[in-house]
C-alpha cells in the first residue's frame, strides 16, 4: 500500500513537471543591457599579484588596471598612467590620469602604484613577476599623480612588464585599512566591479560607476557563466545564453561555420606551444646534450600544424613570431629540411650510443591540444629512432613532477610571450627564471648574453645580439618552441558589438571589454 | 555452460552471441584489413564515414574504425583482468572472514562496508589522483569498487556453509582450516562467485570508460572506448560519428555482459515464475 | 525500544566507518602529487612561495596534528576554507546541497516512473510476451549505456537542434523556475536511465519470487482480478527489495553524479569536489567524501529503519 501511494504522488510531480515542459513559454532570459561571458575556466585564486593562470588573468582584466597597455603592434599605450617618460635608462616618472577612481569612488593617487608595486616585490606575497619587474632602488611620489621610478640596472622590459595584469594597480589605502583583502576579494579602477560570485557557477558583474572612460559602451551587467566544456559552451552560444566566449581549439571556426549570428575572431599572440626537455634529471635519456639536440631536430613542426591546427597557426620561434623579428628563423632546426633534419638526428643519436633512446612526453589533461600535439610529435620523433610514451596527468601533477621535482623527460605548455621580444626569451637563464632551474641547464654565455640584451634598445645591435641568443638557444635544445597559440572568441553578432585586438602579447584577451556593446 | 544455453531466451543468447562476436573482433581485429589505428594523417581530417574509412576519421586524421577495435580489446582485457585479480582477493577474503569469524570477520567486514560507503566514482578519482591517471590505476580503481560485491557474497554463503554437517565432519576428522575452506567449501561458492564475475565485470567496464572519459583512464595513443569517447566528445557537433560508433560499441559490449550475465545467473539460481493469466 | 537495541550498533559501526572514510580521504590528499600552490602560481611556484602557502592554510604542521585539528573543527560544524576562494567550505555545500538534492530527485521519480510499472509487467508477463521483452530489452539498455554516452547523445541531439531543453548553464529556480527545469531536465534524464534499468530489474525480480508464493496461487484461485492480486499482494510483499534499491540509488546519486555533473556543468556538489581535487583544494574534497559518504551510510540505515518498520521479524533476533 505504501509502495502504491508514493508511486502516485511521484507521478504527480513528473505529470506537474511535464505540463511545465509544455505549458509555460520560455522566460526571457537576459535582462536588458547585460552581457553574457561564457567563461571557460573558474579563478584558480583572488590575488592578481600571485595568480598566474590565464582563467585568473581574464577576470582580473575586467577589474583591474594596468599602468600600462599594449595596442595591436605590441606598442605600449597609456593606460592607468596617463604619460610616462624615461628620463634616463634607469629612471622612469609616470603622471597618474586624473579622473581613475577605485570602484569605491577614491581617486587612483601615486600611494596605490607604489604601494602595489612594492607588494609584488614582497616576498612574503609570493608574486611570480617580482624578477620581470627589475631591481627597483626608488620608488617615490613627489606628488599624488606622479610617480618615479629608480631601477638599479637598465631593463628594457619593464615598462611591457608593468603592461601584464599581474602588475595590477589595487587600492592599497583600503588594503591597509583592512575593508579590502585582496586575496579574497576584487576591486579595482577598471570598468567593472563584482557584484556578486558563485564559484564554479557565475559571476555578476556591474559597471564601475567611477570607471575613468566616460564614454565607454559597456553595458551595465557583465555576467560570466563558467561552462568548461567545449561543447556546452558552443550549445550555449547557439541559444543565446551566452553572448561571448573563447576557445583554444583551432577547429571551433569549423564547427561553428554553419551559425550565421555567430562570428569567430582569431587572435594572435606571442604565446607559443612550447616543450620543457629535461637535461638535469640523470635518468632522463635527454641529460645528454645530442639526445636533446636530435630531438628538437626530429620534431615535425609543420606537421603539428597541419594535423592539430589545421595549418591555421604558424611555426613559431624562441623569439615570437609575432614580434617580427627573424632572429631565430637561421638555426638548423628551422632552416633545414625535414629530410636533412631527420638524418641529422639519426647522426646525433648514433654518436650518443643511443640509437633508440625511451622518452615520455608529459602533456596535461587541462587541454585536449596538448594530447594532439603529443601524438603527433610521437609520430614524427619514433621516425628519428626515440620510442615515446605520452602521459596525461591533471595540471597539479603535472606542475609538481615538471617545475618542483623535475621527474620528466619532456613536458608540454605554452609560453606567453609577453609584450617585449626580451621578456619571453629571459626564461632561458634559470638563474633568472627560477622556475625551470629543475630541468634547464645553466650556460653562463647564454646568461651574460640575455642580461646584456635587457638593457640594449630596440634595433640593430640587439637584433645581432638576438641572433647570437638563438644560436645558443638552439644548441642547448632544452627549452623548444612549437606553434604560435592563438586564441579564439566567438560571439553572437546579433547580440552584441566586440572590439578585440588583432594581436594580443598579454592573454590581454578582453582588454577592450569596455567597447563591448550589447545589441538587445 | 553450453548445456543452460537450451533453457535461456532469445534476448540472452542474443548477448551472448554479441559477447562472443567482440571478444573474437578484439582478438584478432589486429590482423584483419582495416587498417592501422596508431597511423596519424592517414586521411583527411575529421572526415564523414565512408568506404574508406566506415567510422570516419579523428581529429588526427586516423581511421576510427581500427581505434574502435583496439579500444574493444582494450576495454575488455582490462576490466577483466581487474575483475578476476578483485574476484580472488574478495574470495579469499570472505572466506576468511565467514570462516573464522571474531576478529578477522569484523576486520573484513567493516573494511568491506568502508569501502562501499564511498560513492565508486570519488574512490576512483582519489586513486587515480593518488596513483596517476593510467592503467595501473584504472585497474585497482576497480578493485576498490567491486571488492565489496565478492567479499559480502562468499562471507555470507561461507557462514550458511560453516555450520553445516560435512563441514563440521570434516573439521572434526582434523582437516586443517586452510584444506577445509579450499576442499570443501570453495566448490560450493564458485556458484556466487561466477554470478557476481558477470555484475563485477560490467561494473568494471563501466568504471573503466568513466574514468577514461574523465582523462583518468589509460592514455593516449591508447585507446579504450571510454578514451575514444572523450577524444570525440570535443567534436560532438561537428563530427558526431565519433561518439555515436565509440559509444554505441561500448553500450553494446556493456550489454552483452549484461545479458549473459543474467543467463548465467537464471541458470545457477533458478527462480520459476508463474504467469497471471 | 526493539528498534533502539537493534540500532545501537549499526550507529556504533558507522561511526567507525565514518572515522576510517575520513582517514582514508585525508591520507588520499596528501598522497597525491601537487598542491594548491602549484595551481595557485603555475610554474612560477617558489620553495618559498609553498611555505607561504603552507602557512597561509595550516600544511606546515605534522599530518596527525593536521588530521585532529580537522576532526576537531568539524564536530564544532566548521569545515575550514576553500583555498581558492577563501569562503568557508560549509556555506559552499549548502549552497551546492540543493542543486544536487534537486538533480537526484527528479532523476529518481523518472527512475521510479519508468522503472516500476515496466518491473511489474516484466514479472507477470508470460514466457515469450511482447511486453516482457520489452521490458527486458529496456533493462539491459538502461544498466549498460553508461550516464556519459547517453549524456553526449543528448548534448548532441540537443545543441544542434535547439529544442528547448538545454544543454549546461545553470539557474538557481527560485531566480527562473523555468530556466532551471530547461536545464536540468536533460541531466536528470541522463541519470534516470540506471534508475529506470535498476528498479525494473529489482521489481521484475521481487515480483516474480512472489509469484511463487501460496497466496498468489490462493488468491488466483479465489479469482480475484490480476490488478488487485498486484496491488495487494505482489506489491506489498515486493516492497523490501525495492526499496533497498530505491535508497542505494538515491545515495549514488547524491554523492556519485560527478560524471553527469561535469558533462553538463551543474554546479552540484560532485562538481565541487571533482574541481576541489583538480586545484587540491584540500578541505572541499575532504568534507565532499565525508558527506557523501554519511549521505550514503545514513540513508541506507534509513532504509534498515523502514524494513523494521515494515516488516516485525526484523530486529527480533533473526539477524
Amino acid at each position: 500500500m505504501k509502495m502504491t501511494r508514493q508511486q502516485g504522488i511521484l507521478g504527480l510531480a513528473f505529470a506537474a513537471g511535464l505540463g511545465m515542459l509544455t505549458g509555460l513559454p520560455g522566460a526571457a532570459y537576459a535582462a536588458d543591457d547585460t552581457i553574457v561571458w561564457g567563461k571557460p575556466g573558474e579563478i584558480t585564486g583572488f590575488d592578481a599579484h600571485v595568480a598566474g593562470t590565464v582563467a585568473s588573468w581574464q577576470m582580473y582584466q575586467m577589474v583591474y588596471e594596468t599602468l600600462l597597455t599594449t595596442d595591436d603592434s605590441m606598442a605600449l599605450q597609456p593606460g592607468l598612467a596617463e604619460s610616462w617618460e624615461q628620463t634616463s635608462p634607469t629612471s622612469y616618472v609616470f603622471k597618474i590620469r586624473p579622473g581613475a577612481a577605485f570602484s569605491n569612488g577614491r581617486a587612483v593617487v601615486a600611494a596605490d602604484v607604489i604601494g602595489s608595486l612594492m607588494r609584488i616585490k614582497n616576498p612574503e606575497t609570493a608574486s611570480y613577476w617580482t624578477a620581470q619587474l627589475g631591481t627597483i632602488a626608488k620608488i617615490e611620489a613627489p606628488d599624488d599623480h606622479t610617480v618615479t621610478v629608480e631601477l638599479e640596472a637598465p631593463h628594457t622590459a619593464f615598462l611591457a612588464a608593468l603592461a601584464h595584469v599581474t602588475a595590477a594597480i589595487m587600492p592599497i589605502k583600503e588594503l591597509e585599512e583592512g575593508s579590502f583583502d585582496p586575496t579574497s576579494q576584487l576591486m579595482g579602477s577598471g570598468p567593472f566591479m563584482v557584484a556578486n560570485h558563485k564559484q564554479d557557477e557565475s559571476w555578476s558583474l556591474t559597471k564601475n560607476p567611477h570607471y575613468w572612460r566616460k564614454d565607454a559602451t559597456a553595458p551595465e551587467t557583465l555576467s560570466a557563466l563558467i561552462i568548461p566544456d567545449d561543447s556546452a559552451r558552443m550549445a550555449a552560444l547557439r541559444d543565446g545564453r551566452i553572448d561571448f566566449t573563447t576557445f583554444s581549439n583551432p577547429d571551433v571556426a569549423l564547427m561553428l561555420a554553419r551559425d550565421s549570428n555567430i562570428e569567430v575572431l582569431p587572435q594572435q599572440t606571442t604565446n607559443y606551444y612550447r616543450m620543457d626537455v629535461n637535461a638535469k634529471s640523470e635518468t632522463s635519456a635527454f641529460h645528454d646534450i645530442r639526445v636533446r639536440q636530435a630531438f628538437n631536430l626530429a620534431l615535425d613542426r609543420d606537421a603539428i600544424n597541419d594535423l592539430v591546427f589545421a595549418g591555421s597557426t604558424t611555426v613559431d620561434y624562441p623569439v615570437p613570431a609575432a614580434f617580427g623579428k627573424d632572429a631565430c628563423h637561421n638555426t638548423s632546426t628551422y632552416a633545414l629540411s625535414r629530410e636533412d633534419r631527420l638524418s641529422k638526428a639519426k647522426d646525433l643519436l648514433a654518436e650518443a650510443g643511443k640509437p633508440a633512446p625511451e622518452i615520455t612526453i608529459m602533456a596535461t589533461s587541462a587541454d585536449p591540444v596538448y594530447g594532439r600535439i603529443a601524438q603527433v610529435a610521437q609520430q614524427s620523433i619514433t621516425e628519428a629512432g626515440f620510442k615515446v610514451d605520452i602521459v596525461q596527468p591533471p595540471v597539479a601533477e603535472y606542475l609538481d613532477k615538471v617545475f618542483t621535482k623535475g621527474e620528466f623527460d619532456v613536458s608540454l605548455s605554452w609560453l606567453a610571450g609577453y609584450t617585449d621580444p626580451s621578456m619571453v626569451i629571459a626564461w632561458w637563464n634559470p638563474n633568472f627564471a627560477i622556475w625551470n632551474q629543475s630541468f634547464q641547464e645553466d650556460v653562463p654565455a647564454l646568461d651574460t648574453a640575455l642580461e646584456e640584451v635587457k638593457s640594449l634598445p630596440d634595433g640593430e645591435i640587439r637584433d645581432t645580439k638576438l641572433v647570437e641568443i638563438c644560436d645558443m638557444i638552439d644548441d642547448g635544445a632544452n627549452l623548444l618552441a612549437l606553434v604560435s597559440r592563438t586564441d579564439y572568441i566567438a560571439y553572437r553578432s546579433d547580440t552584441i558589438e566586440v572590439k578585440v585586438a588583432k594581436r594580443s602579447g598579454s592573454s590581454n584577451t578582453f582588454q577592450f571589454i569596455y567597447d563591448f556593446k550589447s545589441l538587445d | 555452460m553450453f548445456s543452460i544455453f537450451g533453457r535461456i531466451d532469445r534476448l540472452s543468447r542474443f548477448g551472448f552471441g554479441l559477447l562472443v562476436f567482440l571478444i573474437l573482433l578484439g582478438l584478432i581485429g589486429p590482423y584483419l584489413p582495416l587498417g592501422d589505428p596508431m597511423r596519424i594523417g592517414a586521411g583527411p581530417r575529421l572526415s564523414s564515414p565512408s568506404w574508406l574509412f566506415p567510422f570516419g576519421t579523428d581529429e588526427l586524421g586516423r581511421s576510427f574504425l581500427p581505434r574502435v577495435v583496439d579500444g574493444i580489446r582494450a576495454t575488455f582485457l582490462l576490466s577483466a583482468v581487474a575483475v578476476i585479480i578483485t574476484a580472488i582477493i574478495g574470495t579469499l577474503l570472505g572466506m576468511v572472514a565467514g570462516f573464522f569469524g571474531g576478529v578477522a570477520d569484523q576486520v573484513v567486514a567493516r573494511g568491506a562496508d568502508i569501502l562501499f560507503s564511498f560513492p565508486a566514482i570519488l574512490a576512483g578519482l582519489l586513486i587515480a589522483a593518488v596513483m596517476g591517471p593510467g592503467q595501473i590505476s584504472a585497474i585497482a580503481v576497480i578493485s576498490v569498487a567491486t571488492l565489496p560485491l565478492f567479499i559480502r557474497v562468499v562471507r555470507s554463503v561461507t557462514l550458511g556453509l560453516a555450520s553445516r554437517g560435512f563441514i563440521v565432519a570434516a573439521q572434526v576428522a582434523g582437516a586443517s582450516p586452510w584444506r577445509v575452506m579450499i576442499v570443501h567449501i570453495l566448490p560450493n561458492i564458485i556458484g556466487a562467485v561466477i554470478v557476481q564475475l558477470t555484475y563485477a565485470l560490467s561494473i568494471g567496464m563501466i568504471i573503466e570508460s568513466a574514468l577514461s572519459f574523465l582523462g583518468l583512464g589509460g592514455q593516449a595513443p591508447y585507446a579504450s572506448l571510454g578514451s575514444l569517447l572523450r577524444q570525440g566528445s570535443a567534436y560532438l557537433t561537428f563530427a558526431p560519428w565519433l561518439v555515436l560508433s565509440s559509444g554505441a560499441v561500448l553500450s553494446a559490449a556493456i550489454m552483452a555482459v549484461n545479458l549473459t550475465g543474467d543467463a548465467v545467473r537464471d541458470a545457477l539460481e533458478p527462480l520459476k515464475g508463474r504467469s497471471l493469466t | 525500544m526493539r528498534i533502539l537495541l537493534y540500532f545501537l550498533p549499526k550507529l556504533i559501526f558507522a561511526s567507525i566507518t565514518m572515522l576510517g572514510v575520513s582517514a582514508l580521504v585525508f591520507l588520499a590528499l596528501r598522497m597525491i602529487p601537487g598542491g594548491y600552490a602549484d595551481v595557485l602560481l603555475g610554474p612560477f611556484v617558489t620553495p618559498e612561495a609553498r611555505e607561504a602557502i603552507a602557512v597561509r592554510y595550516g600544511l606546515d604542521q605534522p599530518l596527525l596534528v593536521q588530521y585532529l585539528n580537522w576532526l576537531g573543527a568539524l564536530f564544532q560544524g566548521d569545515m575550514g576554507v576553500s583555498m581558492v576562494t577563501r569562503a568557508p567550505v560549509l556555506d559552499e555545500f549548502l549552497r551546492r546541497a540543493p542543486v544536487t538534492l534537486e538533480l537526484a530527485l527528479l532523476a529518481l521519480a523518472f527512475a521510479l516512473a519508468g522503472g516500476l510499472p515496466l518491473g511489474i509487467l516484466a514479472g507477470i508477463a508470460p514466457p515469450g510476451h511482447r511486453g516482457g521483452i520489452l521490458a527486458r530489452l529496456v533493462g539491459a539498455l538502461g544498466a549498460s549505456v553508461p550516464d556519459f554516452v547517453l549524456g553526449s547523445l543528448l548534448i548532441f541531439v540537443f545543441s544542434v537542434w535547439s529544442l528547448w531543453l538545454r544543454v549546461g548553464g545553470y539557474v538557481s529556480p527560485i531566480e527562473d523556475p523555468v530556466g532551471n527545469l530547461r536545464t536540468m531536465l536533460l541531466p536528470a534524464l541522463t541519470l534516470s536511465l540506471f534508475g529506470i534499468a535498476l528498479v525494473l530489474r529489482t521489481t521484475r525480480d521481487a515480483v516474480l519470487r512472489v509469484m511463487t508464493e501460496g497466496y498468489i496461487t490462493t488468491a488466483l484461485a479465489r479469482g480475484e482480478r490480476p490488478f488487485d492480486i498486484i496491488r495487494l499482494h505482489v506489491l506489498r510483499n515486493s516492497a523490501i527489495p525495492i526499496i533497498t534499491v530505491v535508497t542505494t540509488y538515491f545515495g549514488f546519486l547524491l554523492g556519485g553524479a560527478v560524471v553527469v555533473e561535469v558533462l553538463f556543468s551543474i554546479p552540484g556538489i560532485g562538481f565541487f569536489i571533482f574541481s576541489g581535487l583538480e586545484n587540491r583544494d584540500y578541505a572541499i574534497v575532504q568534507a565532499g567524501v565525508l558527506i557523501a559518504a554519511a549521505v550514503f551510510i545514513s540513508i541506507n540505515m534509513l532504509a534498515d529503519l523502514a524494513y523494521a518498520l515494515i516488516d516485525p521479524r526484523v530486529g527480533s533476533g533473526r539477524h
